[in-house]
């Protein structure tokens, strides 16, 4: 029994789902395993809904907007663009981003669309089964992939991504910008010290550690995790648990919700 | 917790669905989805036996979801919409599952892969009614005023027309008198009409009973929303408040003096302003002239052609000509910009009365010296000497100055050169992004008088569909800021394309509901998942997410 | 607006008239809209993609006729001419021929099985002629209103009696061989023509060699051969060898700025062999186009910018130059001769495909809608206007926007056709 991927897409009301639709109309054939969320501008899509649909399991995951310029709502997908190239770094961090797409399809492009879905299916045929998914889920991806899921769900990494456009092409209250590769070098920054620090969060969630217990689960130098360790009790979201002998131990905060 | 009940319509479309999929094995599945109180196949649903059977079984069950699996939702969704609110349910309580242009019709040779596709489909159509919301349209109050900024040609053109349709009009000036640029002008192209012909119009606006006309005044300050602007302005006497439905931006442009460029002195060496002027007065008697296009525009610091500078030299050519005929006219050009019928005609007028056209390059400027020009003509790879007495140089239309301020105080934008950008170059060519604002004439991008007066029209038009109306109905599936979790960042701000949301008072952000178009930009970037979309909330997506897991 | 009879008359389903009719109907003003062909849409759902913004012509326009199908102060007559108009500003009185559709529009689902079936292959108008479609036919596939229509002239029921195919394969019983030309009468205040332009048909120019020589196309040939959804599926070859072209010549003013035919400029060719030159590149990067003019129009906003990004971006070369005539070499590759106005030199250029930028003219029936109407044409045959009056003919009450009056770009039609609605309008409630 070959492997039949199930496969999410979000397409735009006005271009991906139109051209979908064209497909339809035209009797484009392409495979059955896609399934399709409508929502009504690309820019709709929050980042999250890609990582918790993997999390649920599903194989792979597309998103399909107008092309850049053809925005219904003038500009949503070039706010999309930003916030997906930030997912896709964020999902090459943990092996995932052959999972995951972003495709812009038009209104009349109905046999383009076949094209692109029956690619991607080919793609995540070849990419296997999700991690997530069967009896024996992968615990240590779906560890990070909640670390991921934090990062991007987060005030930092949301506040960098929302300000990119603005600030790299229209400029701050300053009338400053900041080019665009150096913006995104501090998002890339940003992304790999919360991921880190997300990651000895969920730890600390499930036990007690220490520095060199952490340093040792996440091969990362000890420096490294103690300036995090630093960073998240300044936050108030660890805390001291015991010491033993000289080495401490720290657990993580309960919030209130 | 309210009882949900959903009703689930599953479509045969005739063969198109049925000869495809087995539908009645969806109808067994979707009856063993939680909350589904109802369902059932017909043939075609949306037939008039399709809607009334929904309609009745809304009823009968007392159904308070509907969810209709069959075709497109861009075509079908407003007509089951129209159809559950006909039997008393909120119309946004409806789902809709495409099972045929996306499913039947594209998985043809694979039914069974099919069939099971559609049935995860419609369990995340259920998944997501479980969830739907009612919504209302808002409601907003329209006042039936225009407010014009600018009393040029094209400000007057859309005062009397909205004036004329019965609408309260009032078109402020910053000069002291109305007519813009038209006041300078001497005779107009192609009808060599008087200029001064055409201004009579500010008669008719100036007597206008429904025209309120107020000159040496500027706007400083604008706020609120489509229907309901309050602009205040600045006069002599103070300050004022102007309470207006629709702003029309008429500001027009201004003419470029090329101050450095080819020896410009303002006497013998001129723009085509100028010129207008002293033909006005009659105190042209030179022989040889010499006008050089493109002065000042189509370079680095102004990439774009103004179009209307070679018709203007043309015209004044003409006219120069007809009153000295034995005047010598050189136009020196790089591409002679007359579109059109009548203007093509008007091209081929000017070189019959003999007016010489040399093209030139721009890697090769033309030299002024003191009484002949250098051109070096690219067809004949030679300088050519020109013998001159006056010199008209065409300059492009450049924006306002103040139109900086102006986009700011509208918050609008603008483009590269400064002139207002319009919300769609082809679709909404004269309105703003932002609702109930609209641009015409040259401050919009250089315009003729007759270009001026169809954009003025047009905007008229745009501006009459909104205040025509007692009460604007404004879609319900919008954005809305919870206040507790908001920290007043301004990132939505910034980024909704339609500024619909602005910072309130207390440093909160408010989306003003007659603006939001349902994007759904701002809930995707808020940094603290304050901004629920209505309709297409996150519950709602993850909902189907999860549905859409299949296993 | 209760008014029994506030409403307009619009002739012409294109981009003019739907933005004319949109605007008056969110106005509060009634809407009877009269197309000749079985779908709205006119030439601009032909375009595949528009400039400057080359974003694509059927997304920017299917929700335009969407809303125009669905808003209540609209009423579509579809396949439907004017034939009279009586009357004065205020109080004209139109009499419409309908023509029958042969189905029953409420019943259609536009499901496709009867064009599956149906024998009888029609060379297709809306693809130029490219392609076959059927008898019974959608116009093009997102038309509105999305049914079917059966050509009286090729079906086999209506021209000989036999066949029937259709009717039998049709679930929804729609198909209606009893529907027969009917007249429709109205009576409205103000009427406004868009009834837009024809392509000027390049075969009296011989020297240019269309319709002999194979492999040179008119731009509405070529825009339809581009189209993700036109005939070849959006991949350029040419009909000669199937092959793909890699060398394309543009060339502009064909039959415009010419005394012999139409001496007008024709304002768009400029930008639209610039823009279509851009679309074959996107397609094919190692597509190289040449662009021959006379003069190049290019003052809108923000064309020069295109027409620099055209150079930079996409590698067009313009050359300035009068073409004299085309011939071909032995495997249908088009040569082009023609004067080098930098040099003043003859020159021979080779290339794969020639595009024949021409000129839009006036639509055939002009004339005779001028007559029905009792309107003014100018000397070219378009629709008369007044520079200062551009959007009134000269008739009180009838206003022109769009092509009809002189060939002109979508952004300037959208603009005359919200102007028209405005005066029309105006017209409708003093005269009312």
């Amino acid at each position: 029994m070959s492997f039949e991927p199930n496969i999410l897409g979000f397409l735009c009301n006005w271009c991906s789902y139109a051209g979908a639709d064209l497909a339809g109309v035209s009797r484009v054939q392409y495979p059955p395993n896609i399934r399709v969320i409508r929502v009504m501008c690309s820019g709709r899509v929050d980042p999250v809904f890609v990582i918790e649909a993997l999390a649920t399991g599903l194989d792979g995951v597309i998103v399909m907007g107008c092309h850049l310029g053809d925005c219904h709502y003038i500009d949503g997908n070039y706010e999309e663009k930003m916030k997906l190239d930030l997912l896709s770094k964020a999902l090459q961090l943990i092996g995932l981003s052959g999972r995951f797409r972003l495709e812009w399809v038009s209104a009349s492009e109905g046999v383009r669309f076949g094209q692109v879905v029956s690619e991607f299916t080919k793609q995540i045929k070849n990419e296997g089964p999700s991690p997530f998914s069967g009896s024996k889920p992968n615990q240590k991806l779906k560890e990070d992939l909640e670390a991921i899921k934090r990062t991007l769900s987060d005030n930092r990494l949301r506040t960098l991504v929302g300000r990119e456009r603005a600030i790299t092409e229209f400029g701050n209250v300053y009338e400053e910008t900041i080019e665009f590769e150096e913006y995104e070098k501090k998002i890339d920054d940003a992304l790999n010290s919360e991921f880190l620090r997300n990651k000895i969060l969920i730890k600390l969630e499930k036990e007690p550690l220490s520095v060199k217990d952490l340093s040792k689960s996440l091969s990362i130098e000890s420096s490294l995790i103690l300036e995090h360790i630093v960073s998240l009790k300044a936050r108030n979201l660890i805390d001291f648990n015991r010491i033993d002998g000289i080495t401490p131990y720290y657990h993580a905060l309960k919030v209130a919700l | 917790m309210e009882d949900i009940r959903i009703g689930v319509f599953i479509c045969h479309c005739g063969t198109n669905i049925g000869g495809f999929l087995d539908v009645p094995s969806l109808v067994d599945y979707t009856k063993t989805l939680p909350n589904v109180t109802f369902a059932t196949d017909n043939l075609y649903t949306c037939s008039e036996v399709g809607l009334s059977l929904i309609k009745e079984k809304i009823e009968e069950y007392d159904l308070n979801r509907i969810v209709v699996a069959s075709c497109t939702p861009r075509t079908h969704e407003p007509l089951f919409r129209s159809t559950c609110q006909e039997a008393g349910l909120n119309p946004y309580l409806f789902e809709m599952v495409n099972i045929r242009d996306q499913c039947s019709w594209v998985h043809m040779k694979e039914t069974e892969a099919a069939t099971e596709k559609a049935k995860i489909l419609i369990e995340m159509g259920v998944a997501k009614a479980l969830l739907l919301q009612p919504l209302e349209k808002f409601k907003i109050d329209i006042n039936p005023t225009a407010l014009i900024i600018g009393g040029g040609i094209a400000g007057m053109t859309a005062a009397l027309n909205l004036a004329n349709q019965e609408f309260k009009v009032i078109l402020i000036e910053k000069e002291p008198e109305l007519g813009g640029l038209l006041r300078y002008l001497y005779k107009l192209y192609p009808t060599h009409d008087d200029a001064s012909k055409v201004l009579e119009v500010r008669n008719l606006v100036e007597n206008h009973q429904k025209i309120k006309v107020i000159t040496s005044t500027e706007p400083v300050k604008i706020e609120g929303f489509i229907g309901n602007y309050k602009v205040s302005v600045k006069r002599r006497d103070g300050i004022y408040d102007i309470e207006t439905g629709i702003i029309i931006v008429a500001t027009g442009a201004q003419v470029l003096k090329p101050e450095g460029l080819f020896g410009y002195n303002g006497s013998t060496i001129i723009t085509q302003l100028e010129l207008e002027q002293l033909l006005k007065e009659n105190k042209i008697n030179v022989k040889n002239i010499v006008m050089i296009q493109c002065v000042g525009a189509r370079n680095e610091e102004r990439r774009y052609c103004s179009n209307i500078c070679c018709m203007t030299a043309l015209k004044n050519a003409i006219l120069i000509k007809e009153l000295n005929p034995d005047a010598n006219i050189n136009i020196i050009f790089r591409d002679i910009q007359t579109q059109g019928t009548t203007y093509e005609e008007y091209y081929r007028k000017a070189r019959e009365k003999g007016i010489t056209f040399i093209r030139y390059i721009p890697e090769k400027l033309p030299i002024v010296k003191e009484s002949n020009i250098e051109v070096y003509n690219d067809y004949l790879n030679q300088d050519i000497s020109i013998p001159y007495d006056m010199i008209v140089l065409s300059t492009p239309l450049i924006a306002n100055p103040d139109s900086v301020d102006l986009a700011k105080m509208l918050k609008v934008p603008l483009e590269e050169n400064h002139f207002f950008l319009e919300a769609h170059v082809k679709l909404r060519p004269v309105d703003f992004a932002t609702d109930g604002i609209y641009v015409c004439g040259s401050a919009h991008w250089p315009a003729d008088i007759p270009e001026a007066i169809s954009q003025a029209y047009a905007a008229a038009s745009r501006a009459s569909t909104i205040i025509s109306k007692d009460v604007l109905e404004v879609e319900g599936a919008i954005a809305e800021v919870d206040e507790d979790l908001c920290v007043g960042c301004g990132i939505c701000i910034k980024i909704c394309p339609y500024n619909a949301i602005s910072m309130d008072d207390n440093g909160i952000a408010h989306v003003t509901e007659a603006s939001c178009k349902g994007c759904g930009l701002c809930g995707a970037t808020c940094p603290e998942k304050a901004i629920t979309n209505h309709h297409f909330t996150t519950k709602q997506i993850l909902a189907q997410i999860l549905a859409s897991g299949g296993k | 607006m209760g008014e029994n009879s506030n409403s307009v008359l619009v002739i012409g389903g294109g981009i003019a008239g739907i933005q004319a009719s949109l605007d008056l109907a969110e106005r509060g003003i009634k809407v009877e809209l009269v197309e000749k062909k079985p779908c709205i849409g006119g030439r601009m759902a032909q375009l595949d993609k528009t400039f400057p913004t080359n974003d694509c012509s059927i997304c920017i326009l299917a929700p335009k006729l969407a809303e125009c199908y669905r808003h209540p102060n609209i009423t579509l007559h579809t396949l439907a001419e004017v034939k009279e108009i009586t009357g004065k500003a205020g109080n004209f009185k139109a009499k419409l021929l309908q023509h029958p559709r042969y189905i029953k529009a409420e019943e259609c689902i536009n499901c496709g099985i009867c064009i599956e079936k149906c024998p009888m292959r029609v060379d297709d108008e809306f693809d130029v002629f490219l392609r076959k479609r059927r008898a019974i036919y959608i116009y093009f596939l997102q038309g509105v209103p999305s049914v079917m229509a059966i050509d009286p002239e090729k079906c086999l029921y209506l021209t000989k009696d036999a066949c029937r195919i259709c009717e039998k394969v049709c679930e929804k019983e729609a198909i209606d061989f009893e529907q027969k030309d009917s007249e429709v009468n109205l009576n409205v205040k103000s009427i406004i023509v868009a009834t837009g332009y024809e392509p000027f048909d390049p075969s009296p120019l011989v020297n240019l060699g269309y319709k002999h020589l194979p492999n040179v196309v008119t731009g509405l040939e070529f825009e339809r051969m581009i189209c993700a959804s036109g005939p070849l599926k959006g991949h350029l070859i040419r009909s000669s060898d199937r092959k793909e072209p890699k060398k394309l010549a543009f060339i502009n003013c064909v039959g415009s700025r010419d005394m012999k035919y139409n001496p007008y400029c024709s304002s768009v060719c400029c930008m639209y062999t610039t823009k279509e030159a851009m679309v074959a590149y996107e397609h094919d990067n190692s597509i190289q186009s040449f662009i021959f003019y006379i003069d190049l129009r290019a003052g809108g906003k923000g064309f020069r910018e295109y027409i620099e990004r055209g150079q930079k971006d996409y590698g067009i070369k313009y050359i300035k130059g009068k073409v004299a005539k085309i011939i071909e070499d032995d495997d249908k590759n088009p040569i082009i001769i023609y004067e080098d106005m930098n040099t003043s030199k003859v020159k021979k250029f080779p290339v794969d495909l020639v595009i024949l930028a021409t000129s839009m003219i006036p639509n055939k029936d002009t004339p005779e809608l001028a007559n029905i109407l009792g309107i003014d044409l100018d000397k070219n045959n378009f629709f008369l206007s007044n520079a200062y009056l551009p959007l009134d003919s000269s008739k009180k009450g009838i206003y022109i926007c769009g092509c009809c009056r002189g060939p002109m770009d979508i952004p300037n039609s959208v603009i005359d056709a919200s102007g028209a609605a405005a005066k029309a309008a105006e017209n409708a409630i003093r005269e009312g």
